[in-house]
Parts: structure tokens; C-alpha cells; sequence
């Protein structure tokens, strides 16, 4: 058996004449630090031996990222054209609207004290059920002091259908009509019943609707979502076969990106779906009038009431008279009693001088 | 928090590197590829910091991640390539003159370790170069005490019975070795 302390020994010695690399932790530190793909150019590449396997499973891998990309570039932009939410060109005729507004629902602006037919929400452009962002606003008139009362009734309406209240508002007196706004959102398909149930709560003065078709946008962003996790695969798949560590940076930072821009995506798709999935319908609530302080009582114009009225009133007047007359009286007491005091003072100083 | 993160792996540079750097020669017999291994242990260990149990001892952790790379190195690239000249002729390698009671030339050691079988290198490696705890050597390689103990107790019996140490075995150690055969 090899003996332990020479065994040791040696190695040290063998150990200490492999001379040390230069510059070697300085590159470290500056492949820590490097973002790919620029930092594997020029220099650094030499920092990097790969292997030639490494290099034609890199290759070959990005080729094929490459191709599945445009293919799929292709497709999402193709969707993206046909079904622009803006103009709507790309949408069957039947979907195809005055500003990308889908038919059977009033455009914005409209103005109606009558209730509207419910309109069917569209659906099957595209493939993709139809994804629309319905909007509305009603103003009603209610009678004095029942405005709590239709508040709660709007938001059981509101309940009732499915929904919920965004939010709510409400002002009491101030010389002014009682008046509040409620927000409801419900959802899609309950959206019409519920401007319907709204409008018999009071009268209603105004109803205005909108209907948006996002269904272009929603599959443009799915489509969009579908190729970047695409691409993730293949950059997972390359991540696998990365033979050096210069290509699992340059690939990490390449899923980093990706990764971030599918979230982004994913937040706006998850932002139009919620708006899609449920109506927003704001309502305005007015009392009729402001209430009217009570007439005042006409004295009466003959007889022993027309005495005590008088009698009451002379008082009263006679009383205002004293308190009217006073003032300017006890201003002339004090100028006088200063003019005193002043006289008296000056009569001791001249008499003291005298003396 | 960047810069706190580069600053700690230049800690693990400036303490590990050299030991991590001469461990990686001797596992795998030449400069460059010893270099390469390093580096991208170093990075390695320093992106998958996080996976470290925090007041866990960092060495053992390094070399782990150093001795895998070798491994994989050892088995997926190396084999495959022309076989490089191993770095046995060492520059100022000390001579049989200078230090009489070492072993003659660390060309032979080197020669015989190198022929060793890959799994018992490194235990050897580990132990008697990176001076690491047989319990620290069994978490660097992922194995349990009791078979550091064992691959060390063979490896040392397959050295001294290599012909080109055996000008440097004490004869006890012979007969040991014979009787063991």
C-alpha cells in the first residue's frame, strides 16, 4: 500500500507545476456578467472552447428555430391582418360593423328614452368565439327620497344577473338634487337583460350602449402567446444540448426574454378577457326636484286675532326699536365719559402747576 | 444585488480557484482542459447559487460542481477527440536531486494516475491534493463516507502495485499489495 504522507506529497508537488492560466478569473467575472449574444463575440469567444458537437447541435438547432419561427411569424402575423379590430376588414360581412362596432347594438353617442331589444352578441369569427367588450350608460330619474332605495334595487339587479358593483356614488341635499352613480358589471350574456331590468328602476332619460369586437385582437395575442412558447420549447431543447457554458448564458438570456415577453402578453390577454367576459354598465340616478320649504302662514286681516297678531308685532317692533336705538346711544355714553375723564385730567395738571 | 453577487464569486476565486484549478489538471491530465472545466464550474456554481441551503458549507458544494464537470468532460468529450498530450512534462517539475524523499518524478505519478479508473482519481485527488474530510470528499461526489473510505483504500492498493511507482513503494507495501492480489 502507497503510503499516505508520500502520496500527499507528491501530488502537492506534481499539483504545483501546472502554472496557472492568465487572466483567468478576470474572465470569469466578465462571463458572469455577460449578456449574450454580444458578449460572445470578438474575445470572449476564445474564453469558450466548444466542443464541435456542441457547435453542430447549437447550429443545427438554431436552423431549426429559425425556420419554426418565420413559419409561425407568418401565421400569427396573417391572423393579426385578418382580423384587425380596427377596421374589421378581414371579418365575415355579418360581423362587419361602422368602426369595427358589431351590429345590432346602438353606437356610442346614440341617445334613446326608449328600451332597445336585446341584441344577440355575435359569435364564431374566426374560429374564436366572438369576444366583445360591451359598455353602456344609463341616466334615470327617480322620485324624491328614493334614492337609496333604487341604489339597492340596481345593486340586487346586479346580483341577480350574475354580477357584481364596481363602484358607487351618492350625494344627499346640499340645496341641490340627491343624486348617485353605480357601476355594475355582469356578465357578458346577461349584459342587454340587465340594461333592460335597469331602465325599469326609474324613468329612464338617456340609455346609450357600445359594443366593441376584440375577437381579432384576442387571437392575435393567443396566436402571438402560442409562437413565443414555441420558441421557448426550442430554446429549452437547445438548453439541453448547450455543451459549454457560453451557450447555456447566451440561450438563458434568450429564455429570459422570451419568458418575459409571453408574460406581457399573457397580462393584456388576461386584461381583454375579463373585459370581454363581463358588460360594464354605468348607471346615473337623479331624484326629481328638490324639496320645497313649507309656505309660510298669512296672518289673518280682521278681528281679535288681527289684534294679538298686532299686539305681538308692535312688541316685537318696539323691542327691535330699543335694540336698534341702543347702540348708536351707548356709543355717544362712552365718547362723552372719555371726554370726562379726558376734561378732569387736564383740570388736575393745570391746577397742580398753579399750586 | 448584481454587484454583491459578483463580489461573492470573487470570493470563491480568489480562495478556490487555484486548488479547484490544479485539482482539475490532475483529474484530467492537461492544462486546457483543466482551465475550461473550471471556468465553467465556477459559473456554474455561481448561476445555481441559490440551490446552495444557505449556511451550508460552500467547498464541498464547488468541488461538486468542479468534480461534475470533469466527469462529463471525462466522459462526453475527451474520449470523443483526438487524445491530447497530457501535460505530463511539467515546467520546474522538482528533480530527484532536489527532493530525494518524494516519490521520483511526478511524471510517473501522474502517469499512474491518470490510469487509474476515473471514479477512484478523484477520491485520491480530492484527498490527498485538496486536502478535503473523507466526509466532505463523500458530499463533493455525492456518495456516502463509507465509499469514499473504500475507493480511497483501492486506490491507493492500484498505485502501489503500478509499475511506474514501484521504484517508490516501500517493499512492506509490496508485500502488502502481493498478499491483497
Amino acid at each position: 500500500m502507497i503510503d499516505e504522507g508520500l502520496l500527499s506529497g507528491s501530488l502537492r508537488d506534481a499539483a504545483d507545476a501546472f502554472e496557472f492560466p492568465d487572466g483567468v478569473t478576470e474572465r470569469i467575472l466578465a462571463a458572469s456578467r455577460m449578456v449574450a449574444p454580444e458578449s460572445r463575440s470578438a474575445g470572449s469567444t476564445k474564453a469558450f472552447h466548444r466542443s464541435r458537437r456542441g457547435r453542430i447541435v447549437l447550429v443545427t438547432s438554431v436552423a431549426a428555430l429559425l425556420v419554426t419561427g418565420i413559419a409561425l411569424s407568418a401565421e400569427t402575423s396573417s391572423v393579426s391582418h385578418g382580423s384587425a379590430p380596427a377596421n374589421s376588414a378581414g371579418l365575415p360581412a355579418q360581423y362587419r360593423g361602422a368602426g369595427g362596432v358589431a351590429p345590432g347594438l346602438p353606437v356610442s353617442g346614440q341617445k334613446s328614452s326608449v328600451s332597445k331589444p336585446a341584441a344577440p352578441i355575435p359569435s364564431g369569427a374566426v374560429g374564436q368565439s366572438a369576444k366583445v367588450e360591451a359598455n353602456g350608460m344609463v341616466e334615470l330619474t327617480i322620485g324624491d327620497g328614493t334614492l337609496e332605495s333604487a341604489l339597492a334595487k340596481l345593486t340586487d339587479l346586479a346580483a341577480a344577473d350574475g354580477g357584481f358593483v364596481s363602484s358607487d356614488q351618492a350625494q344627499f341635499g346640499g340645496g341641490s338634487s340627491a343624486s348617485g352613480t353605480i357601476v355594475l358589471r355582469v356578465p357578458q350574456i346577461n349584459f342587454q337583460t340587465l340594461v333592460t331590468q335597469v331602465q325599469r328602476v326609474g324613468d329612464a332619460t338617456s340609455v346609450t350602449t357600445t359594443a366593441q369586437d376584440v375577437t381579432g385582437q384576442y387571437v392575435d395575442l393567443q396566436a402571438r402567446i402560442r409562437a413565443l412558447e414555441a420558441s421557448r420549447q426550442q430554446y429549452l431543447t437547445i438548453m439541453t444540448r448547450a455543451t459549454s457554458i457560453g451557450d447555456v448564458l447566451a440561450v438563458q438570456s434568450q429564455l429570459d426574454t422570451l419568458q418575459s415577453e409571453i408574460e406581457q402578453l399573457q397580462g393584456q390577454l388576461n386584461v381583454l378577457s375579463n373585459e370581454t367576459t363581463y358588460g360594464t354598465l354605468t348607471v346615473s340616478v337623479t331624484e326629481a326636484g328638490k324639496k320645497q320649504p313649507p309656505a309660510p302662514v298669512s296672518p289673518p286681516t280682521s278681528g281679535l286675532s288681527k289684534a294679538w297678531h298686532d299686539g305681538v308685532g308692535g312688541f316685537v317692533s318696539g323691542f327691535e326699536w330699543f335694540i336698534r336705538i341702543g347702540g348708536p346711544l351707548l356709543f355717544v355714553l362712552l365718547f362723552l365719559a372719555a371726554l370726562a375723564i379726558l376734561g378732569r385730567l387736564a383740570w388736575r395738571t393745570t391746577r397742580r402747576r398753579m399750586i | 444585488v448584481e454587484g454583491a453577487a459578483v463580489d461573492e464569486l470573487e470570493d470563491w476565486l480568489r480562495r478556490d480557484y487555484h486548488t479547484s484549478y490544479r485539482t482539475a489538471c490532475l483529474l484530467l491530465g492537461n492544462r486546457s482542459d483543466a482551465e475550461e472545466a473550471v471556468q465553467e464550474a465556477f459559473l456554474r456554481a455561481w448561476r445555481f447559487r441559490a440551490s446552495l441551503a444557505t449556511g451550508s458549507d460552500v467547498r464541498p458544494w464547488l468541488y461538486r460542481v468542479v468534480v461534475n464537470t470533469c466527469n462529463s468532460k471525462l466522459r462526453q468529450e475527451i474520449p470523443h477527440r483526438d487524445r491530447q498530450s497530457a501535460d505530463f512534462e511539467l515546467v520546474g517539475r522538482p528533480s530527484v536531486e532536489d527532493i530525494p524523499t518524494q516519490i521520483a518524478s511526478s511524471q510517473d505519478l501522474l502517469r499512474a494516475l491518470h490510469d487509474l479508473p476515473a471514479h477512484l482519481r478523484v477520491v485520491v485527488v480530492l484527498r490527498y491534493y485538496a486536502d478535503l474530510s473523507e466526509r466532505e470528499i463523500a458530499t463533493a461526489i455525492g456518495r456516502r463516507q463509507g465509499t469514499v473510505k473504500s475507493r480511497l483504500h483501492e486506490a491507493r492498493r492500484q498505485l502501489a502495485v503500478h509499475p511506474a511507482l514501484q521504484a517508490h513503494v516501500s517493499d512492506d507495501s509490496k508485500d502488502d499489495s502481493e498478499a491483497l492480489r
